[in-house]
């Protein structure tokens, strides 16, 4: 397969992992909506608002405020997996439009940012399969959607770095966009309706936003 | 143990009929935003020094996130494609005898639903949402632990938990009038019962008129000294609602039915519910969810009602009466699932002169381990008891000699705290606070009448 059928590849596994999370979220509805009914005594999108802003914050929670280090990996983490999509979505230009890689300073800070996100992947990963507790808790699944996504953010440092692979990065690319609904990473899309409700849940009842 | 093994025999006898029914009725008590929570969880484990049943006994089950995994785990068996074609890589698993007994000891025996893990979450997940449909489907299978699902049948039965029959409340409430009347010095002080149009329906837990006639009649004394126009009524005056423990929202909404109905028979003005988490978050809360249906009126917590009183100047108050340390107990339905955290504190500061805040407080208080209907099942005593063991130390690192519980079944568990943990502290009710403050005025007895006039 050339360069254009890799990229129309990625492509295809992007929709395609679009439209099954998006599925996934709209299915949830099957299982029945209800409005509230109670009156409210806070507010609903205070709550929201609080869970999306300063709620998010590392000193909101007792969980991110007593683990620093884990929060921060957690971040990195993340931080390398955005950079690393960019990187991806830089590489699927068409080449003839011009060089395939970001100008030197922004290839620099995505450099940086990859390393982090790699450091945070496999530290988390370590702290997982090391952790009886962890362990205890995960599941096959938790294993390789970070295998997967560290992997794919190595694939977009080395392209950074070394200017080729980027066939590599590009079926890195699909694997991953194909795992993305069926596994754990799915919290990518879910992450944000679980929060709103949460947020609305208990905005509505005034307890967000926390007072400390 | 007895409860134990009957339960044990009852999901040993479980059809595969019965197993997939018991999938199909989940999935209507968990709603879309549970189906999500449920799939959301990314297994960091970061919330699991959060739960205090973690915290004290150390082991892997006790995670929110272990005890949301086995739900999930069946949930993803069922309803997710990739369950159905992966288990393995997605830890899915039939909902079989071993699992039901996973979910028992996860959402009955390993949770009090007190919802401290949902606000250490990383993405959000609302555990008690997701545990208690799992309580509701299990109640629904005959899975519940008998004593809990008694005390629900006894409040469905005699219209309260505890089986006090109306003869012994109006004589009790008679009783507590004339104490009452003795400790203000009036004898005109009342408990009105059944007063049709006033102001205020006070509700109380039935543990008062059995066990802790004091903290009624500290509650009388503040309507006495705030001139409040109040009544209690003859039937339907237990606030407590296990429905909430259980997870049968029917049951659930047939018991906060007889608060509305005694509401709507009284016309009184606004509903006030006692000193209770549990009750507070269910009638507050629940009740309009479970009978789908928003009250005419508003219900109000006892303590944002006494706050009110000391806005308005209703309650004069010597603080200098009270010098030992206190401190407060946030219970989780009142503060974190009820969102009332601060009347309670503004009360206490006026109250008393030497108020401490537990570490931490508020919405991020720790269970006192009695929650989430705990206390009514045998058991899951030692592990009640152990649980609370992160309360009592709490308790202890401020110094207090008294402990402030604005609920009674946190007053139960803390008794029990304090004499297994040897905390040596005395536990109060906020009413009983006020009242031991408050400034009454003087009665001039009419002539002729011998009085013992004091102010
Ligand atoms: S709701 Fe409370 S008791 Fe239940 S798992 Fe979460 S922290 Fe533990
Ligand atoms: S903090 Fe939330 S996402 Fe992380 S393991 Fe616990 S429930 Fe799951």
């Amino acid at each position: 397969m050339g360069d254009a059928g890799l990229r129309l590849g990625v492509a295809i596994c992007a929709v395609l992992a679009a439209v099954a999370l998006l599925l996934q979220v709209v299915r949830t509805r099957s299982f029945g909506t209800r409005p509230p009914m109670a009156e409210a005594q806070g507010s609903a999108l205070r709550g929201i608002l609080y869970a999306f802003g300063p709620g998010m914050a590392p000193s909101a929670k007792e969980s991110t405020r007593t683990h620093p280090v884990v929060y921060a990996l957690g971040v990195g983490y993340h931080l390398g997996i955005f950079t690393a999509f960019g990187v991806l979505v830089w590489s699927m230009r068409d080449a003839a439009a011009g060089s395939a890689l970001p100008p030197a300073p922004v290839r620099q800070v995505a450099l940086v940012l990859t390393a982090l996100g790699m450091i945070g992947g496999i530290s988390l990963l370590v702290r997982r399969a090391r952790g009886p507790l962890l362990r205890a808790i995960s599941i096959p699944d938790d294993y390789l959607a970070n295998l997967l996504t560290t992997a794919f953010i190595a694939l977009a440092g080395l392209r950074l770095l070394a200017g080729s692979l980027e066939r590599a990065l590009l079926v890195g690319a699909m694997l991953l966009l194909l795992y993305i609904p069926l596994g754990k990473i799915r919290h990518c899309l879910f992450f944000f309706p679980a929060r709103w409700n949460l947020g609305r849940h208990y905005g509505r009842r005034g307890t967000f936003p926390l007072r400390h | 143990m007895a409860d134990n093994e009957t339960l044990d025999a009852k999901i040993e006898a479980l059809t595969a009929e019965e197993l997939a029914r018991g999938l199909d009725i989940f999935r209507q008590k968990l709603g879309a935003a549970g189906a999500l929570w449920l799939q959301t969880c990314v297994h960091c484990g970061l919330c699991a020094e959060s739960c205090h049943y973690f915290l004290t006994d150390h082991e892997p089950q006790s995670i929110p996130a272990h005890k949301l995994e086995q739900v999930a785990s069946a949930f993803r068996g069922r309803y997710t494609l990739v369950g159905r074609l992966a288990p393995a890589l997605t830890g899915a698993r039939p909902f079989d005898r071993d699992l039901v007994r996973a979910w028992v000891d996860a959402a009955f025996g390993r949770c009090s639903t007190c919802g401290r893990c949902s606000l250490n979450c990383t993405t959000g997940v609302n555990v008690p949402a997701v545990m208690r449909a799992a309580r509701a489907t299990l109640t629904e299978m005959g899975l519940i632990p008998a004593d809990l699902q008694q005390v629900v049948t006894t409040a469905l039965e005699t219209g309260n938990n505890m089986a006090i029959t109306r003869e012994d409340w109006l004589d009790t409430v008679q009783w507590i009038e004339e104490e009452t009347q003795g400790a203000v010095n009036d004898p005109a002080a009342r408990i009105p019962v059944d007063k049709h149009g006033a102001n205020i329906l006070f509700t109380v837990n039935p543990r008062e008129p059995k066990f802790f006639p004091l903290g009624m009649q500290a509650s009388a004394t503040v309507f006495y000294a705030a001139g409040e126009d109040w009544t209690v009524a003859s039937e339907g005056w237990d606030l407590t609602n296990y429905g909430l423990f259980s997870g049968n929202n029917a049951e659930g909404g047939a018991i906060a039915r007889n608060l509305l109905d005694s509401m709507d028979r009284l016309g009184c003005r606004t509903l006030v519910i006692g000193e209770c988490g549990h009750g507070f978050a269910s009638a507050r809360w629940e009740a309009a969810e479970w009978l789908r249906e928003r009250p005419g009126f508003r219900i109000i917590s006892f303590l944002e009602l006494m706050e009110d009183y000391f806005r308005q100047g209703r309650l004069k108050v010597d603080p200098s009466r009270l010098t030992d340390r206190v401190t407060l107990h946030d219970p989780c339905n009142t503060v974190r699932q009820g969102g009332i955290s601060e009347p309670q504190r503004s009360i206490l500061r006026r109250c008393v002169t030497d108020f401490v805040e537990m570490t931490p407080n508020r919405a991020e208080n720790f269970c006192c381990g009695g929650g989430g209907g705990q206390l009514a099942m045998a058991q899951y005593r030692d592990r009640r008891l152990q649980a609370g063991g992160v309360k009592a130390e709490q308790i202890r690192a401020t110094g207090a000699r008294v402990v402030v519980a604005p609920c009674h079944n946190c007053i139960d568990q803390l008794m029990e705290l304090n004499r297994e943990y040897k905390l040596g502290v005395v536990i109060k009710t906020v009413a009983e606070i006020v009242a031991d403050a408050l400034v009454l005025p003087t009665i001039t007895p009419p002539a002729g009448e011998d009085h013992d006039v004091t102010s």
